[in-house]
């Protein structure tokens, strides 16, 4: 099962054009950078920004049609925001690895 | 679909949303500009002044509801559509966003076709709004300007209209504050004898078209009772004036009166107006003043009557005089104040100060149903000449005079003979003397006798003894159209000259034509039995004018006419 919604991706392909390979690179860095920085804050139990962080990389990984990655934020999202933190490091693993899939096929697909 | 391209603002602080969003807009042709927060966004909207701005809620810095209320009051009035970008959820979230000044919301992940739309739909409101915006400055820019223009013409009426005597202690008036621009003129004015000339006149129609005959009836009234001129006269004048300046269907509903202290009389004249009151102190009644004209500037002048009725006015007495806007008043169920009601005032409460009463009644009637004070209301007293005391004239008012000096001749030759009527034109100029209109019947009798004498008996040779059988008159036009083939440095010439005299006036006029005269030393100027002048209708003409003479051989004649200017009753 891929982890990307291939009907929308194509429709994002012909909207971005030769700019697609562009929106890849800026999307997996930014979320590789924001992804350090959830951990950072997971690690310091700072749920407001765990929130604030999963929100804007589920709105993100929404757009680029990554559907799992986008729910699995959502979850650790609404932790932030209920400041229930206790399973938010379980979630964080399974989303490293949603992201390590996604980032394998968006690259296959440049 | 696309009028013009918008420049849009697209403000979102993820790189790779900001990419999306920017590549979707560019595809439908708008330009794009872009924030990473809200802080930029606000710099954004101050630098580009996007016309559509697409706002992250969620933003570092400035987040979107505090950069949508910056940029909201930024605008003023200007119309700046702001379409949230969000992944929130929550009702409560998303009202915040409308509340703090979004007008929609498109959420992630992002639809192409959906924002596309949204994009369009915004950008015809925005191009129906900026339509609206610049047609309401526009209606804006004229509203100010008329009102400055009926400032300016309130200002000039008021000169104009209530320059009288309005304020004399036998004088109550109420003079709708619309007046203006609702048609109704009030005018008082003394006449040198020390009488009271008062016009109540209510124009046709409203606005500026019924104001601006008030202009020249004001300015005729003033200036002829002020120089003395009857009652008869100067509505006559007017009624002249108003014909000649009124479109059709339009005119001036009148009652003008005047008050002889010395006679002890009032004279009224009333036209198109409904019936006014005359109030008898000493047998505590009331009497109607019924119109029996029609409104000024309806007639011509030879069709007008100046007829007026005459009442006795006995110290006490008073004649009320209003406008159809207090008959016309309305209370709440719509119903009419009516003659009926305003009449039954004097009935019901005698030995009244009826002015204040009308007053009052009129206003416990219409309630508080939108009363909109168009009303006009005048009382005249009767009283002894020395409360109201002597005549201040005001001589500099509008001369009403005409030209009273004058010389003019008019020569008429052989095609222009035969073709051209030349009364009219003549009898145009001559009634620019005042005088001349009293007597413009007269004077037209007497031109065209004058005329046909000259023409038909003296240029043509003809005989109007012909004419008086109907062979003969067969005859008469037979010889006439062979005469006029012949015509050939024939003429007729008028001079007229018209010169002032103490108190009045001389008209002078000569006549002469081309023909062979006539032997005229034994004429007798009054006797019908001038056979052997060809007719001329010598007695006519000598019973229209003051002196008639023949001159030279018969072919000039000069009649003369003079007059004094009716000044005093």
């Amino acid at each position: 099962m891929s982890h990307l919604n291939m009907a929308q991706i194509q429709e994002l392909k012909d909207v971005m054009e030769e700019a697609f390979g562009d929106l890849v690179m800026t999307y997996l860095q930014d979320s590789e950078q924001k992804l350090k920085a959830l951990k950072k804050s997971i690690n310091a139990n700072d749920a407001k920004q765990i929130a604030d962080l999963a929100h804007s990389l589920k709105g993100a990984s929404a757009n680029i049609c990554a559907e799992n990655l986008s729910a699995l934020l959502k979850k650790v999202e609404d932790f932030g925001r209920a400041d229930e933190l206790n399973q938010v490091p379980y979630v964080f693993e399974q989303i490293q690895t949603e992201f390590r899939c996604v980032k394998t096929e968006l690259q296959q697909l440049k | 679909m696309e009028a013009r391209p918008l420049n849009i603002l697209v403000a979102d602080d993820n790189q790779s949303d900001r990419m999306i969003l920017c590549a979707i807009v560019k595809k439908m042709g708008h330009q794009v500009c872009e924030a990473a927060d809200g802080n930029e966004a606000v710099d954004q909207y101050m630098q580009q002044k996007p016309d559509i701005i697409l706002l992250d809620v969620i933003m570092p810095n400035l987040n979107g509801q505090e950069a949508a209320r910056a940029i909201k009051t930024l605008a003023g009035e200007d119309m700046v559509p702001i379409i949230f970008l969000t992944s929130l959820q929550e009702a409560s979230d998303l009202a915040a966003c409308l509340e703090s000044g979004g007008d929609d919301f498109i959420s992630k992940p992002y639809n192409k076709i959906i924002l596309q739309a949204k994009i369009s739909a915004f950008g015809r409101m925005l191009k129906m709004h900026n339509t609206l915006q610049s047609q309401r400055d526009v209606i804006r820019e004229n509203n100010d300007h008329m009102r400055h223009e009926q400032e300016v013409a309130k200002a000039v009426y008021d000169n104009v209209a209530h320059s009288g005597c309005l304020d004399l202690p036998n004088i109550k008036h109420m003079l709708s504050p619309f007046s203006i621009f609702n048609g109704d003129v009030l005018l008082a004015a003394r006449k040198p004898s020390g009488s009271i000339h008062i016009l109540l006149g209510d124009f046709t129609g409203h606005g500026l078209p019924a104001a601006i005959g008030a202009m020249p009836l004001a300015e005729i009234f003033y200036g002829m009772t002020a120089k003395g001129f009857l009652m008869a006269d100067i509505l006559r004048e007017i009624n002249l004036k108003l014909k000649k300046i009124l479109p059709v269907g339009y005119f001036c509903c009148t009652c003008m009166a005047s008050l002889s202290f010395r006679r002890q009389e009032l004279e009224v004249w009333m036209g198109g107006l409904p019936d006014f009151a005359i109030y008898r102190k000493a047998s505590n009644k009331v009497e109607h003043v019924k119109s029996s004209h029609l409104p000024l500037g309806v007639l011509s002048t030879q069709a007008f009557d100046t007829k007026s009725q005459s009442f006795d006015f006995l110290p006490g007495d008073k004649f009320y005089m209003w406008s159809d806007g207090i008959i016309e008043s309305r209370n709440a169920d719509s119903e009419l104040f009516g003659e009926d009601r305003l009449f039954s005032v004097f009935e019901q409460y005698p030995n009244e100060k009826y002015f204040d009463r009308i007053l009052s009644e009129v206003n416990k009637f219409v309630g508080e149903s939108g009363r909109d004070d168009d009303t006009t209301l005048l009382e005249l007293t009767m009283v002894d000449e020395s409360v109201i005391g002597k005549v201040d004239i005001d001589l500099s008012s509008g001369a009403i005079t005409g030209p009273a000096n004058w010389n003019m001749t008019y020569t008429l030759r052989d095609d222009t003979l035969r073709t051209f009527n030349p009364l009219p034109v003549m009898l145009n100029i001559l009634n620019d003397v005042p005088a001349m209109r009293n007597i413009s019947g007269q004077l037209y009798t007497l031109m065209a006798e004058l005329f046909s004498n000259a023409f038909e008996h003296g240029v043509l040779g003809l005989s109007s003894e012909l004419k008086k059988t109907a062979d003969g008159f067969a005859e008469y036009y037979n010889l006439r159209t062979k005469a006029l083939e012949t015509l050939n440095n024939d003429y007729v010439k008028f001079e007229f000259d018209l010169t002032p005299t103490q108190g009045g006036g001389c008209l002078t006029i000569t006549v002469e034509d081309s023909g062979k005269g006539f032997d005229y030393t034994n004429i007798n100027l009054k006797s019908e039995e001038n056979v052997a002048y060809s007719g001329r209708g010598i007695p006519l003409i000598y019973s229209l004018c003051d002196s008639l003479t023949y001159l030279d051989k018969g072919n000039k004649v000069k009649v003369s006419l003079s007059w004094q200017t009716q000044l005093e009753e």
